[in-house]
């Protein structure tokens, strides 16, 4: 029998009914009375100097209340990595320059979307056209032009890590393999396109309903950009139909509604159409990687050094935290004894590129899950062998980064390698590819320069037994919510439906740095569970005259049943013991408080989790396309707090990492993306994702609640990585450039064909 | 032995963390101090990006070497 009465139950999600029968009300479904449209204009050139804008003819259109520029700003720049001021560089409506095709230049507030839509075209620019750059690597060459001042080759921000001694780990090496990859950019593609209701009042205060990962950053940002006290600005977040990294910065129709609410003092809704979703918002950082690995003969890995160049875009956005995490998840999930990573962000004059599903991570494994195949295969050695010689053990000290405390790496490598035996000799032009993977249960970081903790949590225990949980927890369609509220009611001994959650609103929900690095179940989850454990120990405190235990700790709570933990038959119900605990605090509801923050946990995160993905491909050798065939995944999480919302996640990240290593990327000309809307851009359809097999392996994680640790974005990073092995072992053509297009593989078959005998 | 740098005041272990930094940093007061020293910044990082071996950095630590270490204590 489990332990717990809640974890590890398959509960349905507790917002599935009011979203499956459409009764969410989403950003977009939201109207208040008074009510203005707004729309904005973007800049069509990639690079440019705004010399005037001349609103007058789009003020004169009837039915226009507002128009807004730069001008009409502080004039501040913003950004998250609000420790280094030199990284806030985007000031959202331009003043002086614009740096990408889609860059803002000015809004309207119209009384409906056609007449803003009018009222756009009759706003005249002039610019003088600048020279751009698109390619980091022609960004970074001397003479080149600069998309910001004084940002000498366009270089945003370096990244280094190191340890060990790389250069003399090398000479020691019996085989050395140097090889380039080339990693493509990839749209979040969000159900629910970026969108926000900003109602400035007569009192001065500003209130947005927008769908957000961090509704305390959007908080802080919109404050710092117009000028008001954090206090003054309330961020609602109603349901949010997917982030996946997208939804934690300041965007254009945040800051916008809300500047074109402030100057006319009604609520101002911009919803962004799926074109601008597609320019004019962030993406995956594409990234060029060059990559040396050392090993010895029986397949030690000794040494590895890895470049990365990426292309940042206009705007620094998260991209340096990808670029720390591509270079710390480059050494992952192995025990390289010498590690070295120099790391790059270039600007370029294209759309910004920033956090995404996996933080760069997903670009990491592609590249070293291909390498470490062919290092394998230099060696005649099984790569499920070399994996498991190399890989990460419990209690492994990753050298002045991290600590591994749990990792069950080496299980899900034998879980996965017997279930590729069972498959046994495949067809022709079939193959399995496997990959291994890490990645973090929350970031330690904090180049948001916050003083709050970083999650916080408080449980507040009525006198009809109900229990309100108040997070600041986003809950994306990931399912924090339910989460959460299963930790909450299994730490207090109560049910689920016991929990009523309050989220997503910053007036009445502690601070939370919001729903990015796979942090909510650990960080969010520890603060629910120690502001739920504050409170059933209040409760205890009285129950303990009634049930009269030695010390007060020999008393629990399992499904709303008070009792001593060695006689679990003598005990009081639950809800008396609420009525006796709130009479007895002289009517005072109980109230627990938590919070988090990671202490003496390294640089990187608290925790990590781990896996090994194998999927099956089948190659036609006649048009180069590639179809999956099955895909199983072997994932340690630690415990299980809900085993269908991993399931869930498993599924939907196996899409979403598949798509980016068979067919989504952003191709970019003269600096416009060229595939603006879902006819072009090429999502993964439900008939093309395989057969899934999902196994969990279980492991404790003690700085988890419950032991429990992230299952969001790591399951995004071995797909890319897997498949290019599947189709190298199904028709022997290595492709080190995603997307593994139908065109490149047949390229790469015909060169393999008229490859001369000495070239094999 | 610990290194200082020259800008900043940020002190090193070694004379090739130092010139990480330095090169990490990259803005104005690093580069002009770089770029005193007969180096070149862009040059620096140039070399970073062609070759492995982190060369670049080296060449700026053995400057450090000689311009950055602190006096030992004691």
């Amino acid at each position: 029998m489990s332990k717990y009465s809640v974890i590890g139950t398959r509960l349905q999600s507790i917002d599935a009914t009011e979203k499956l029968t459409g009764s969410a009300k989403y950003t977009t479904d939201i109207s208040f009375p008074n009510m203005l449209y707004g729309k904005i204009l973007r800049s069509p050139h990639p690079h440019a100097r705004i010399l005037n804008v001349d609103t007058s003819q789009a003020e004169r259109l009837a039915g226009v209340k507002k128009v807004v520029t730069g001008k009409d700003t502080i004039g501040k720049k913003q950004g998250v990595w609000r420790r280094f001021p030199d990284l806030c560089d985007e000031e959202i409506l331009c003043r002086d320059k614009v740096r990408y095709v889609g860059d803002p230049v000015a809004a309207v507030a119209a009384i409906d979307e056609d007449t803003a839509m009018e009222a756009l075209s009759l706003i005249k620019v002039e610019y003088e056209v600048l020279p751009a750059v698109f390619d980091p690597l022609e960004a970074i060459k001397e003479g080149a032009p600069l998309v910001h001042y004084g940002v000498e080759l366009n270089i945003n921000n370096t990244r280094h890590i190191e340890w060990g001694d790389v250069d003399e780990a090398f000479r020691r090496c019996d085989h050395i393999r140097e090889d380039m990859f080339r990693c493509s950019s990839q749209a979040h593609a969000c159900m629910e396109t970026h969108g926000a209701i900003a109602s400035f009042g007569y009192d001065g205060k500003l209130t947005v309903h927008t769908g957000s990962q961090s509704p305390y950053y959007i908080q802080v940002l919109l404050a710092e950009m117009l000028g008001l006290r954090e206090g003054d600005v309330r961020v609602i977040k109603p349901p949010t139909g997917g982030g996946f990294g997208s939804k934690f910065e300041l965007d254009s129709a945040q800051f916008c509604a809300s500047l074109l609410s402030m100057k006319l003092c009604r609520p101002v809704k911009i919803v962004l159409t799926r074109e601008e979703e597609f320019t004019a918002t962030k993406r995956r950082t594409p990234m060029y990687y060059a990559v040396k690995l050392g090993a010895k003969k029986d397949g030690t890995l000794l040494a590895k050094e890895v470049r990365a160049i990426t292309e940042g875009g206009a705007y620094t956005g998260m991209g340096a935290t990808a670029l720390y995490l591509t270079g710390f998840f480059s050494s992952f999930p192995y025990k390289y004894p010498n590690y070295r990573y120099d790391g790059y962000r270039v600007y370029t004059n294209t759309a910004p590129t920033s956090a995404m599903r996996g933080f760069g991570a997903p670009q990491a494994t592609f590249v070293g899950e291909s390498q470490i195949d062919m290092m394998a295969e230099d060696l005649g050695i099984d790569p499920m062998e070399i994996r498991r010689k190399n890989g990460m053990a419990p209690g492994y000290e990753v050298p002045g980064e991290a600590f591994i405390g749990s990792c069950g790496l080496h299980e899900c490598l034998d879980q996965i390698e017997e279930r590729i035996k069972r498959r046994g000799k495949l067809p022709a032009n079939r193959g399995i590819g496997v990959a291994a993977y890490g990645f973090i249960s929350g970031g330690i970081f904090n180049w948001f320069d916050t003083p709050y903790a970083f999650s916080a949590a408080m449980v507040r225990v009525n006198i009809d037994g109900k229990v309100d949980l108040f997070t600041g927890a986003a809950d994306t369609g990931q399912g924090a919510n339910t989460t959460l509220s299963m930790i909450c009611a299994e730490e207090l001994g109560v049910r689920l439906e016991d929990i009523r959650l309050h989220v997503g609103d910053t007036s009445i929900c502690p601070p939370d740095l919001g729903s990015w690095g796979s942090r909510e179940t650990l960080m969010n989850g520890s603060a629910v569970k120690m502001a739920a454990a504050d409170a059933k120990r209040q409760l205890l405190e009285f129950a303990a005259a009634a049930l009269k235990p030695n010390i007060v700790y020999d008393l629990d709570i399992k499904d709303r049943w008070v009792h001593l933990v060695d006689r679990p038959e003598k005990g009081m119900s639950y809800f008396d013991a609420v009525k006796a605990a709130i009479r007895g605090k002289d009517g005072e509801a109980i109230i627990g408080r938590g919070h988090y923050s990671p202490h003496r946990k390294g640089m990187v995160s608290p925790a990590f989790s781990f896996g090994v993905q194998a999927v099956e491909v089948e190659v036609d050798t006649e048009t180069g396309q590639v179809s999956l065939v099955k895909a199983t995944t072997a994932h340690e999480s630690g415990t299980v707090i809900n085993p269908i919302g991993i399931e869930g996640q498993l599924e939907g990240a196996l899409a979403m990492a598949a798509g980016y290593g068979l067919s989504e990327e952003l191709p970019i000309h003269d600096g416009k993306i060229q595939n603006g809307c879902f006819r072009d851009y090429k999502l993964l359809l439900a008939p093309d994702i395989p057969e899934t097999e999902i196994v969990e392996v279980e492991t404790y994680e003690p700085e988890g609640p419950f032991g429990a640790k992230e299952a969001g974005e790591g399951l995004t990073n071995p797909t890319a990585g897997a498949i290019a092995n599947a189709v190298y072992n199904a028709v022997g053509v290595r492709i080190t450039d995603l997307p593994i297009t139908p065109e490149k593989v047949l390229k790469a078959l015909h060169e393999k064909k008229h490859k001369k005998p000495s070239e094999a | 032995m610990s290194y200082q740098c020259p800008t900043c005041k940020k002190i090193s272990a070694t004379s090739l963390d130092l010139a990480r930094h330095m090169i990490g940093r990259g803005d104005k007061s690093h580069r002009d101090w770089i770029n005193s020293k007969g180096l070149k910044y862009s040059e620096l990082l140039a070399m970073q990006f062609k070759s492995f071996g982190g060369e670049g950095y080296k060449a700026l630590a053995e400057v450090l070497e000689r311009d950055a270490r602190m006096p030992e204590q004691g």
